[in-house]
């Protein structure tokens, strides 16, 4: 309940920042559309070269695409850290969330909270609406539950495999850069992850699984069943993962240096 | 009942070596080698509730790395330490409801909000109820005039404006213990002085305990009975500012202008059953050094009224705590200055 | 005069060695770029010989090339210098006696011999090993395409240059500077080679300098174009490199009477 009235506080004083600068505001909803048409954009230069991806069709993968799209929203607007070495280790402002009575990364979370990232969920739904409808994929009811059961843990697989990468710059006495080196491989679950060769597939799979987040979920709505069973992983992924980030954060934070002196 | 209680505790860093150059650099690459640097050394104090401490100590002697560990930032390579009841890094988030915090290099605002939608936002985070919140803040702002700033984003205060709203952003959750890290650095003299005057009167009404760091000692003068003095990560003097004075200081400089030449045998002479120390730059001039034990009018009635001794001016000046201190950071020891009885290097507990 | 600007260059060269965690893993996540990349084309090649003018085969080697020159030419000089103007530490780059953009580049460059000799090589003989890459027999090929690759780390600092003073006229431009990534990686022809777009977009990034970063040299590469083609391709380099100090001027100039007027 605290932490929930702590979302409210942040969001408002988000909002009453943002007025005072409502020209950037507009800037970053563009750029981030511009940014979400590009990847559309390989898609579907690939398909006006071949029908199929691994025995995929245009529509499937636009289909993924879309889905992947939800939980990348939910992660944007809610976990912000691309900038969290430099300013809250190097600049040491890691100080002042320590001396604060709430969970120091749920603090982070909400100084960086970025609502706008909501809106490509919202664009993400409506692409799987409209390839959804060119593939003819029968509307079952529990779609709509699952699908945000699984966007929701696909989320938190992002949030897990950047709150690990993030506390890195706990341990390493120089800042590290690997966050902007993700932003491409990231990217790779959201095409069927079976055109790669083994050791990606295990990659993308076990160790950085960023299939879990496009591919393996949305097929189940698409009915492959060759990924069925890896879909109903996802929210056991999910536990992994957002454990994994979360322990090796409060170890990294038991090991913060402070800035300065 | 104490209010922080330390029992050796130390803290060291690992601090990376880089070699020299690109080949060193280059080695670097591929493996490292670390140096071990103790920044707080096996340091034990306790302060009773409801006193104001000063933490003093040159740049790196530690001093922030203290308060970082008591204010539960920094986890301790070794040691016990208990602030207000708590283990400051073990309960951190139930541990800093109590505590107050003002670092003076950083600010605790939101920039780009009004200063009063941060004190909101300071509210909820602390779960501070609103009537006592309402009540809290009026006092405050009353008692450090801040009524007109209230809505202005915290970017466009002035830096002694914007360090009153930091104090008020500290204590609106009423803490019983209060940390300030170079609470009047880079603050003209005037804030600093509404400053001093706001944190006695709290400590007075409230009962509140106050640790601080700082470089001036003013500050120190104004607000503390007792200092603790850090050089190279160790205690090297903690005890009352009198007794600092008293047992440091070198006593009382007395100079003389004459009108015409005095020799300094002559003077010596006259003063010769007292234990003073005459030195002179000039036969027009002379200086004597009088211990704290004696009094400065004894050895004034030896030399005034004297036959053939034209005093034309006088001047008494006391050793300034800054001069002792500079003296004590200069020998990096708190033991008494050569020809008192020293105590050798050992933290002295007075 | 000359020689502090080379230090920049030397200072710049001995902090990357530094970070020693994004080395390790910037080498791995280049390859794993690589491997994706190649992966997916082969999916898409299925059978076909020949699509947009590539071979398979030519395909392979142009992405291991690009991916590799990617590594070297990429820099942070936009997010440094947004970085700067947004602390107010821009203010005192301007009474130091050195011109700013041209330390940032130097910067740059400390970082891309780094990158060169660190990364870019060491990369493309793991590449080797691991993928089918032909590399160019014709000596000329291998000239033209090195020659080429320092234009591509111009062209590319000076687009990060523009959209680092960005952060002058807007009070964010972090959305700018991912875009401005987005569309390199897209528009230069490093996630899909320019000839492979639709006919209009094509004909429309034919006019963008972005081709001039990594589409012309890995087209040299892979020997798509020879002999007097090199010239060609080089000459558009030449043209945007030099097209693209206009901008850069101009900004650089009402970017000055921005902070002298509004005191940073």
């Amino acid at each position: 309940m605290y932490y929930i009235g702590l979302v409210v506080e942040y969001l408002k004083n988000y909002m009453k920042t943002r007025l005072t600068y409502r020209a950037d505001f507009w800037v970053e909803v563009i750029s981030d559309l511009l940014m979400q048409a590009s990847n559309l954009i390989f898609i579907f230069v690939v398909f006006g070269h071949t029908d199929s991806l691994g025995g995929w069709s245009e529509s499937e993968v636009v289909f993924v695409y879309g889905f992947y799209m939800v939980p990348f929203g939910l992660f944007s607007c809610f976990v912000n850290l691309w900038n969290f070495s430099d300013r809250y280790i190097v600049k040491g402002e890691m100080d002042r969330i320590l001396t604060r009575p709430a969970y120091n990364l749920f603090q982070i979370f909400l100084e960086n909270i970025d609502p706008p990232g909501l809106l490509g969920s919202l664009i993400g739904v409506i692409i799987m609406i409209v390839s959804g409808s060119q593939l003819g994929l029968d509307f079952a009811w529990w779609f709509i539950p699952v699908m945000i059961l699984f966007a929701i843990c696909a989320a938190l697989i992002y949030t897990g495999i950047y709150i690990t990468l993030t506390s890195l710059s706990f341990y390493s006495d120089s800042p590290t850069g690997i966050i902007p080196l993700m932003y491409n491989i990231q990217n790779y679950g959201r095409y069927p992850v079976t055109i790669y060769n083994r050791a990606i597939q295990f990659l993308l799979t076990w160790i950085l699984p960023f299939a879990f987040v496009g591919v393996y979920p949305a097929s189940l709505f698409l009915g492959r069943e060759e990924m069925v069973h890896m879909a109903w992983l996802t929210p056991v992924m999910a536990a992994i993962f957002l454990t994994i980030g979360v322990v090796s954060w409060n170890v990294g934070v038991k090991r913060y240096r402070g800035a300065g002196s | 009942m104490k209010a922080i209680e330390v029992e050796h505790l130390s803290k060291t860093f690992n601090v990376q070596k880089n070699r020299d150059g690109l080949k060193g650099a280059l080695q670097d690459l591929f493996s490292r080698q670390y140096n071990q640097v103790a920044a707080v050394n096996d340091i034990s104090f306790s302060i009773p509730a409801g006193e104001i401490c000063g933490y003093i100590g040159e740049n790196g002697a530690g001093k922030s790395t203290t308060i970082k560990m008591l204010t539960g930032i920094l986890v301790p390579t070794s040691g016990k330490l208990n602030v207000g009841g708590y283990v400051p890094h073990e309960e951190r988030e139930k541990f800093v409801r109590n505590i107050g915090v003002v670092f003076g290099q950083r600010s605790q605002l939101w920039w780009d909000i009004g200063v009063i939608e941060s004190f909101g936002l300071l509210r909820k985070v602390y779960g501070v109820p609103e009537n006592d919140y309402r009540k809290r803040l009026d006092e405050l702002v009353q008692r450090l005039d801040l009524g007109e700033l209230l809505n202005r984003p915290v970017r466009k205060l002035s830096l002694g404006q914007r360090m009153r709203c930091e104090l008020v952003a500290a204590l609106l959750h009423n803490p019983s213990i209060v940390f300030l890290d170079e609470p009047t650095i880079g603050l003209d003299i005037i804030v600093k002085t509404e400053i001093r005057e706001f944190l006695k009167d709290m400590n007075r009404e409230h009962g509140t305990t106050i640790l601080l760091t700082t470089h001036d000692l003013q500050d120190i003068e104004a607000l503390c009975s007792r200092v603790i003095m850090l050089d190279e990560g160790r205690i090297i003097y903690d005890g009352g500012l009198d007794t600092l004075k008293s047992r440091w200081g070198q006593g009382t400089r007395v100079t003389f202008q004459f009108g015409a030449a005095c020799p300094l045998e002559r003077l010596r002479t006259l003063t010769s059953d007292l234990q003073v120390d005459w030195t002179a730059d000039n036969d027009l001039h002379a200086e004597v050094l009088v211990p704290a034990q004696l009094n400065v009018s004894d050895v004034l009635a030896k030399v005034v009224g004297q036959p053939n001794i034209a005093i034309t001016d006088i001047k008494i000046t006391e050793t300034t705590t800054d001069e002792i201190v500079r003296q004590i950071y200069r020998t990096g020891s708190a033991s008494k200055p050569s020809g008192a009885d020293t105590e050798g290097g050992q933290p002295l507990h007075v | 005069m000359f020689s502090a600007y080379t230090d920049f260059i030397r200072i710049r060269f001995l902090t990357m060695l530094a970070y020693r965690v994004n080395y390790y893993s910037g080498i791995l996540i280049y390859m794993l770029n690589i491997g994706v990349y190649y992966f997916t084309w082969q999916a898409i090649y299925g059978g076909q010989g020949e699509i947009g003018g590539f071979t398979a085969s030519q395909m392979t080697t142009y992405i291991a090339v690009s991916w590799m020159a990617r590594a070297f030419y990429f820099n942070n000089l936009d997010y440094e210098i947004a970085n700067d103007i947004r602390d107010g530490s821009i203010a005192i780059q301007f009474i130091r006696p050195y011109n700013y953009l041209l330390v940032k580049m130097m910067q740059g460059f400390g970082e891309g011999l780094f990158r060169f000799t660190l990364f870019m090589i060491p990369g493309m003989l793991i590449a080797l090993l691991l993928f089918p890459v032909r590399l160019p027999s014709d000596p000329i090929a291998w000239i033209g395409f090195l020659i080429m690759l320092f234009f591509s780390f111009l062209i590319n600092s000076q687009l990060n240059l523009l959209t680092g003073l960005t952060a002058f006229f807007v009070e964010n431009n972090q959305g700018m500077i991912r875009m401005k990534r987005v569309i390199v990686d897209l528009f230069s022809g490093l996630v899909i080679p320019i000839s492979l777009f639709p006919g209009w977009l094509s004909s429309v990034m034919q006019w963008l300098p972005f081709q001039a970063i990594t589409y012309l040299p890995g087209s040299v590469f892979t020997g798509r174009t020879q002999g007097t083609g090199i010239l060609e391709v080089f000459g558009i380099q030449l043209i945007w490199f030099f097209v693209l100090l206009i901008p850069i001027f101009l900004m650089w100039r009402a970017a000055r009477k921005r902070l002298f007027v509004q005191g940073g």
